[in-house]
């Protein structure tokens, strides 16, 4: 029982083996996939290594025969098998958006109103009260007190301050 | 000081803080001119009118080499001219340490008499009313308008930093060493700044204020003190 095993494990490694043997003449590794040609559909590479069906059907070889007199005998749905036989997918339907990206804007706009819930949370049940020198009347004598000692008088608050008339400058 | 929600500088009040909003202004500028171009390739290439099959690229090579080093020196150069302006000599009028300790300043005004005196926050419950909250001292630094001034930093124990950027000034306060900055006040005013450097449980209430006042009021406050 062991020994047919074995002997058919060897068997698949001798065979896949000698296949290499036979494709490069040296054969020490198994041939990768990626080292065969394949089949893609890429905007940038128009003409595939191969076709994308391998094993044609009966219908689709005897197809093929057709193809090989003139086109202008085939019909439309003939032309649309050739194409289909060739290639996987149109340049259309290749270049076709999904709707990945109502996916992610609902998962940001999710995430966002998540925080918002946290920090509201956060507010009501464990902050403590403000500083008392954010009351009205303390920001509104800060605020003169700021335009008396001419702070930013260049660009910044004092420069918006009309002295003359007593009021913000319009 | 700053306004409630302020993004940009505060106005300055020395020529070398002058010299610094300029140059942010004009490296901003060239970060705008940088983050135009990019988001403009990018929605090129998103609406695919740039395509990424290209097998020899020696021109743009050569253009997105010498162009940042264009940019690069369109920044160095103002910078480094700054750089050295804040380094001239300009023989200070008078000379003032600044020596930080856990959690307040020192001041030493040693030029012709001792004076000495440390700078402690206000704290918030002795406010007095329109006063601002973590940055009102008990003893300013007063210095003369239009004169210049030489800081000597240092630190008692911990690292500190003496900052008002009002005046363009940042100066690490290092314990064992003395580091020399200088400052021109060009108008009458009261300056804030906040200590910069981590330095323990009170680093955020540690300010500096700095009082530009005209030189007899100077003196008068100076002599009125140190007898």
């Amino acid at each position: 029982m062991l020994a047919s095993r074995v002997f058919s494990l060897v068997g698949r490694r001798s065979i896949s083996t000698s296949l290499c043997l036979r494709a490069h003449g040296h054969g020490v590794v198994k041939a990768e996939d990626y080292t065969l040609p394949a089949y893609v559909d890429r905007r940038d590479v128009p003409l595939p290594e191969v076709a994308f069906v391998r094993d044609l059907s009966a219908q689709q070889q005897a197809l093929k025969e057709k193809e090989k007199a003139s086109w202008s005998a085939l019909s439309v749905d003939e032309k649309v098998e050739l194409y289909r036989i060739k290639f996987n997918e149109t340049y259309a339907e290749m270049n076709k958006g999904t709707n990945e990206w109502k996916t992610i804007l609902g998962g940001v706009f999710f995430f966002l109103g998540f925080t918002g819930i946290i920090l509201i949370w956060q507010k009501h049940f464990m902050y403590g009260p403000i500083p008392h020198t954010f009351s009205e009347e303390w920001l509104s004598a800060q605020t003169k007190r700021m335009l008396d000692m001419r702070v930013n008088p260049v660009e910044g608050i004092s420069a918006q301050w009309d002295f003359d008339k007593n009021e913000w400058k319009k | 000081m700053a306004n409630h929600s302020q993004l940009g500088f505060q106005d300055a009040s020395s020529p070398i803080m002058e010299e610094l909003i300029q140059f942010h202004d004009h490296a901003l500028m060239v970060a705008l001119a940088i983050c135009s171009l990019v988001l403009y390739l990018l929605t090129l290439m998103l609406t695919e009118k740039l395509s990424s099959s290209t097998v020899d690229a020696q021109e743009i090579e050569l253009v997105w080499t010498i162009l940042p080093a264009m940019v690069l020196i369109t920044l160095a150069l103002p910078s480094l001219r700054i750089l050295y302006m804040m380094d001239e000599i300009n023989e200070p009028d008078l000379t003032l340490k600044a020596i930080g300790h856990q959690w307040y300043w020192t001041y030493e005004y040693t030029d012709f008499k001792d004076l000495t005196f440390d700078s402690y926050m206000i704290p918030t419950a002795d406010l007095p009313l329109g006063h601002f909250r973590l940055l009102e001292v008990d003893h300013r630094v007063i210095v003369p308008t239009g004169s210049t001034v030489r800081v000597i930093v240092t630190a008692d124990d911990v690292l500190h930093s003496w900052a008002v950027p009002s005046l363009g000034v940042k100066t690490d306060a290092i314990p064992g060493r003395l580091n020399q900055t200088s400052f021109f006040a060009t108008r009458p005013g009261v300056y804030y700044g906040q200590c910069s450097e981590i330095c323990g449980a009170n680093h955020s209430f540690m300010p500096i204020v700095v009082e530009s006042a005209p030189l007899p009021n100077f003196e008068h406050w100076s002599s009125s003190l140190s007898s």
